[in-house]
């Protein structure tokens, strides 16, 4: 490469999030993504669908977020008493057991954080389509990247399953119908995050001067 | 290849947009807003810190009890590895495995892959730069996982209220547990994997 023209012409131009390596910005087709040749960290992607299909993700993702909130995931009778629980009686029983600590930390993990990204996701995308200069719009997009690593439906999702087991020896256990909402969701809220590339959010948001 | 501080440039940590950044200054993005530093700050000395906090929080996280069944007023703790045992002699194996290695094995591989990171940093190392920016990305990728065990304690406390039949009440040892993920897992985030490579010696590659 000219030894001036990254410093000239920087929009070309990437340097790996990992390694620092310049390069060359590459031009993906929709659905390719290019890996860093020095370190192996992802380099850029180019989501098919681009932030039509990140945004029905995210509407379908709310609609299940809703779902698997607002129903019972587990069931355990036991002597003729039947317990339930849904995702924010997991962490409200933390709290009355005096875990108050460890009940925000659960309800992070599980309601708050995938709630808000979800909801983050929805405005800036709504922001973003209709060229609508929404309020923190900037600040909005700046959080979902920190929030991502702590929403743990899929982690949580593990957990039902070794809990499952671990009731089924001393009591009768049932599936809820919010179990299935919940499944489908961790399987949207996957591809919602693989359809998420930040840069070319930021590059739009640059581009149409919101 | 070239970096993109050689170039006297540092990509935003936010928004990927190559920037001018004088060293050892920082400069706020224009396109985004986000403060960018050609390195993250003090990114050994506080990933030092949180490892070492998640160090000390090992211990009490598997020897105390995470929790506590009381079944017909008979109360047994249960620490983490018990968890796994139970699992094992129920002949739920797979499950154990899987347990096992989110709850034990994860965290203790990570809190020795980041001090090995860490140490083959500060020591100026050559040796292996892929190798180690992709254990970087392992350790970033799997320690979540681990939180696993925290969610089976609250699923079981919140189903097992059979009044004086069966209850399940949460131990101290899982707010340690707890502690560790977390604490790991912001060590993780504030290692600056750039590190690595910076004391590359470039030996001819200018392959761009």
């Amino acid at each position: 490469m000219n030894d001036l023209e990254p410093v000239q012409r920087p929009e070309r131009y990437l340097a790996c999030r990992e390694c620092d390596g310049l390069q060359r910005l590459p031009q993906l087709a929709p659905g390719q993504r290019a890996r860093c040749p020095r370190c192996g960290a992802r380099l850029a992607r180019n989501p098919v669908g681009g932030l039509d299909r990140l945004f029905a993700l995210n509407v379908t993702a709310l609609l299940l977020l809703v779902l698997a909130n607002a129903f019972p995931f587990m069931m355990m009778e036991m002597q003729g008493r039947l317990q339930s629980t849904t995702l924010i009686g997991a962490s409200a029983a933390l709290y009355q057991a005096g875990m108050g600590e460890l009940a925000v930390a659960v309800l992070i993990a599980t309601v708050v954080g995938p709630a808000l990204i979800v909801v983050s996701m929805l405005y800036v995308l709504t922001g973003l389509r209709f060229g609508w200069r929404a309020p923190l719009l900037r600040t909005v997009l700046t959080w979902i990247s920190h929030l991502v690593p702590w929403s743990m439906l899929d982690v949580f999702m593990l957990g039902v399953l070794v809990a499952f087991v671990k009731l089924e020896g001393m009591a009768e256990v049932v599936i809820g119908p919010a179990l299935y909402a919940f499944l489908a969701l961790i399987l949207v809220s996957a591809a919602s995050l693989s359809a998420f590339e930040p840069r070319l959010l930021w590059e739009k948001l640059a581009r149409e001067k919101l | 290849m070239q970096r993109a501080r050689d170039f006297g440039m540092t990509s935003c940590h936010t928004c990927e947009l190559l920037l001018r950044v004088p060293s050892h200054r920082h400069t706020h993005c224009p396109r985004c807003g986000a403060k960018v530093h050609v390195r993250k700050r003090n990114s050994i000395g506080a990933t030092w810190a949180f490892l070492l906090a998640a160090m000390l929080m090992y211990l009490p996280a598997n020897l105390l009890p995470v929790m506590t069944t009381v079944y017909l007023g008979s109360g047994q703790p249960d620490t983490i590895m018990s968890g796994v045992i139970y699992l094992f002699i129920n002949g739920e194996w797979p499950l154990a495995l899987i347990v096992f290695v989110a709850s034990i094995l994860i965290p203790l591989l990570k809190m020795i892959a980041l001090t090995y990171l860490l140490i083959s940093v500060q020591r100026r190392s050559s040796f292996q730069h892929r190798q180690r920016a992709r254990l970087y990305r392992i350790t970033e990728l799997v320690g979540r996982w681990s939180m696993v065990d925290i969610f089976v304690v609250a699923l079981l406390v919140a189903l097992v209220q059979v009044g004086s039949i069966a209850s399940v009440y949460p131990g101290a040892g899982a707010r340690a547990f707890a502690a560790v993920v977390i604490l790991t897992m912001l060590a993780v985030m504030s290692f600056d994997p750039r590190l690595i490579w910076d004391e590359k010696k470039e030996t001819g590659d200018r392959n761009g």
